[in-house]
């Protein structure tokens, strides 16, 4: 959507959480705190340095509290500060990037924080509130929830491009050896084909070692301008991509001999980066992506993920992940820091996917770095599959 | 600060109450779009991307923005949502275009009125531990407001009946047909005609950039400032009777525009006014009446509708009160004015107009805009 030769937007800081099931010693802002301060600290400023803040909340449901970025604003500093709130839904944490993004490429501001966090395993029934997105008379009277819908896209993609439930648990198997190399990962456990295939049926094909975990934990970033970093000569990674795109909000427009789009694939998705390939004037991402953070919380969309960003023909990513192309070490590593099927703190998981590919690029990935990446992508969707966010990240 | 792409306003439609209409969110949410876009001039071809504005509690939805995405023509598209406020939507959308990322935005909030109890629904977003066993919704948080203004200025209350009158005039010469809601449920020191019932309501703007606005020749109100800024989270942490996020945003408005002088800059506003103390508290944060004036501009008539500065001339949110989309319901009423389409509370030959929208307790969120018929702004 790049119409003009923008200034260039840095990330200069970065905060995560350790994700775990409960935190019991921090209240909801405690944690949207926990991550601003490792955020700032990473940046070496104080919360005057900053100007703006975007808060990266998903459902009010999901914590409890309606228009919960309210008890948030001191959490990030934002007293008589520009403030605003972004949802839409999994894909907040990116379209929160992206929105403090537009702050400082429209000349707004210089130095701005996006922040969040989530108690996910504390809400009580996170399907129960999910349900909740469907339309009340038409789809919310089904059985619906994230799993269903996306084990509704797993039969489909399976039907059509032959993928079985090893294949699935093959991603399981690598993003838990990846988690355990990424201290912030919730579950750090490697785990096997055999344990995958064995574990409980939540949704078939789904089971319960294909699912994220519901995780609590916050996350933040400070972006700056060109200008600021050069000014005061910054360590910095560059935004040089950033695309959103969306489908239809009813999951029978996408079912049946009349579908407008395939739920097998992710047409929108594949939209959404090819906006942020084209911003960053990547034509051939096979080749000119180093590093994958794709916003995956079941086993089986990793693969029309992969097929959405370029990384794989339609119906290829099974096999090429078999052969170990998408593990560190393999050709595009994906999700190396374990993803969003290892870690699930809703309100802040797709940013956390830019922060680890911002990480990467860096070289600051630690454990789970991925040797030599300079330039990577990262994706969230939201919704019931219907809100999809994408941006490259450049060092 | 400059903004890199120069960005206005090129249409705007209005639903102040849709009561009794029977529609779908769905359907009202395509019809004032299409609104929208008529007036415009372009079709939903030319949009860009959206930003809608919509509160989870009031649709009695999680992910409010998902059901609106289809109505508005989010598929194929790059859409957001800002639930914190209706006007969060506008700057959010301003700031995509003025990133010249963007040559247009469609900016779009409603707010529905079939929950049960609205009251109920604010109630949900006091913190749990604190607050939440308190009687506290919206309407009891501007009282509380009220009863601190109250106590340090005698005299205040026949003010504030005067401002609220001022404004229902204003709304029944602006939207007659529009039978007015009647009162809402007051809060103790509020007076049920201070407060008007929720009706459901939509509005939706169009935003385009400069080389937009050329190529398609449109007619356009150029945003020459443009701040927002919000209060802390406790109420208990505020002092009600100031309003420090609103002289900020203000500073950051006015800058931009270059305004020196508000009272004189402006020829209309629309200035929040959930209750009229908010309205008095706005005329003081936007630098045209300190409240040792108040009385006086009020008895000199210097915002009525023939007055030196016209505020809310379309009657406001004393009049028609869709409570989560009054804020960007100002910001298109003065875009309308400065359009010269505002319909039967045009004023004349207005050139350059101040929009105050403010949302949450007590005038939490707080978004001022500066709209300025054919001349050169900050986003310039």
């Amino acid at each position: 959507m790049s119409r003009v030769s923008a200034p260039r937007v840095g990330i200069i800081g970065i905060g995560q959480s350790p994700f775990v099931s409960r935190r019991d010693d921090a209240s909801y802002p405690d944690l949207v705190r926990e991550a601003v301060t490792l955020a700032l600290h990473d940046a070496k400023l104080e919360m005057d340095g900053i100007e703006a803040v975007v808060y990266s909340l998903s459902p009010d449901a999901m914590v409890g509290i309606g228009n919960a970025e309210r008890l948030g604003i001191d959490a990030v500093g934002a007293r008589n500060k520009r403030f605003l709130r972004i949802n839409t839904g999994g894909a907040t944490g990116i379209s929160s990037v992206a929105a403090a993004y537009y702050h400082i490429a429209a000349g707004a501001c210089d130095v701005v924080l996006t922040a969040g966090a989530d108690k996910v395993g504390e809400c009580g029934d996170s399907q129960t509130v999910l349900n909740k997105i469907w339309d009340p008379t038409y789809e919310r009277q089904l059985p619906l929830g994230t799993i269903t819908m996306l084990a509704m896209s797993g039969i489909r993609y399976a039907h059509k491009y032959g993928m079985t439930q090893e294949d699935m648990a093959r991603v399981v198997v690598k993003n838990r050896w990846h988690a355990s190399k990424n201290p912030n990962a919730h579950l750090r456990r490697e785990t096997t084909v055999e344990e995958v295939m064995g574990s409980r049926m939540i949704s078939w094909p789904i089971k319960l070692f294909d699912c994220c975990p519901q995780s609590s934990g916050g996350g933040a970033m400070v972006l700056a301008s060109e200008r600021y970093i050069k000014e005061r000569n910054l360590d910095a990674v560059w935004i040089t991509g950033v695309g959103h795109c969306s489908e239809t909000y009813y999951l029978g427009d996408r079912m049946g001999t009349g579908f407008t789009a395939d739920h097998a694939d992710a047409y929108a998705l594949r939209n959404a980066f090819n906006r942020s390939y084209a911003m960053a004037g990547i034509t051939d991402p096979a080749t000119q992506i180093d590093v994958a953070e794709i916003y995956a919380p079941f086993s089986n969309t990793e693969f029309h993920s992969i097929e959405a960003a370029g990384l794989a023909p339609l119906g290829g990513s099974p096999a090429m992940l078999k052969e170990g192309q998408f593990h560190i070490g393999g050709r595009v590593p994906v999700n190396p820091s374990g993803g969003t099927l290892c870690t699930n703190a809703i309100a802040v998981t797709a940013m956390v996917r830019v922060a680890e590919v911002a990480l990467q690029v860096w070289g600051r990935a630690g454990g789970h770095q991925v040797a030599g990446a300079k330039r990577g992508v990262a994706s969230g969707n939201g919704g019931d599959h219907q809100f999809f966010g994408t941006m490259v990240v450049e060092s | 600060m400059t903004y890199r792409v120069k960005t206005g306003v090129i249409g705007a439609a209005i639903l102040p109450c849709v009561t009794g209409i029977k529609q779908s969110l769905e359907e009202v949410l395509y019809d004032v779009t299409q609104r929208a876009l008529r007036d415009a001039g372009i079709t939903i071809e030319d949009i860009d991307g959206i930003v809608v504005g919509g509160n989870d509690q009031y649709d009695g939805r999680a992910i409010s923005i998902m059901a609106a995405s289809g109505s508005v023509g989010g598929v194929d598209r790059d859409i957001l949502s800002t639930p914190s406020s209706g006007e969060h939507a506008f700057v959010m959308g301003a700031l995509r275009v003025a990133s010249g990322h963007f040559r247009t935005q469609l900016i779009v909030a409603w707010s529905p009125t079939e929950s049960s109890s609205i009251s109920e629904v604010q109630r949900l977003a006091a913190d749990p531990y604190y607050h939440r066993r308190l009687p506290l919704d919206e309407m009891g948080a501007h009282a509380m407001q009220a009863n601190v203004l109250l106590a340090g200025e005698p005299g205040l209350m026949a003010l504030a009946r005067q401002v609220a009158a001022k404004n229902r005039a204003n709304g029944a010469a602006s939207y007659p047909e529009i039978a007015a809601s009647g009162p809402g449920v007051a809060r103790y020191p509020l007076e049920p005609e201070m407060a008007m019932a929720p009706i459901t309501g939509a509005v939706a703007l169009v935003l385009a950039s400069e080389d937009f606005v050329t190529e398609h020749a449109r007619p356009v109100a150029w945003i020459s400032g443009m701040g927002w800024a919000t209060e802390p989270s406790f109420l208990g942490d505020r002092d009600l009777a100031t309003v420090p996020a609103l002289e900020a945003a203000c500073a950051q408005a006015y800058g931009e525009a270059g305004i020196t002088d508000p009272l004189d800059a402006f020829d209309v506003a629309e200035l929040a006014d959930a209750t009229p103390f908010q309205e008095l508290l706005a005329y003081e944060g936007l630098g045209l009446a300190p409240r040792a004036d108040w009385a006086a501009r009020v008895a000199d008539g210097t915002f009525s509708p023939t007055g030196r500065l016209p505020v809310n001339l379309s009657g406001g949110a004393q009049s028609l009160n869709p409570v989560y989309c009054t804020g960007l319901i100002r910001i298109a009423e003065i875009a309308l004015q400065v359009l010269g389409r505002a319909g039967r509370h045009q004023r004349a030959d207005v050139r350059t107009g101040l929009a105050h929208a403010a949302s949450g307790d007590a005038m939490q969120y707080n978004t001022v805009v500066v709209l300025r018929r054919g001349e050169q702004g900050a986003m310039s």
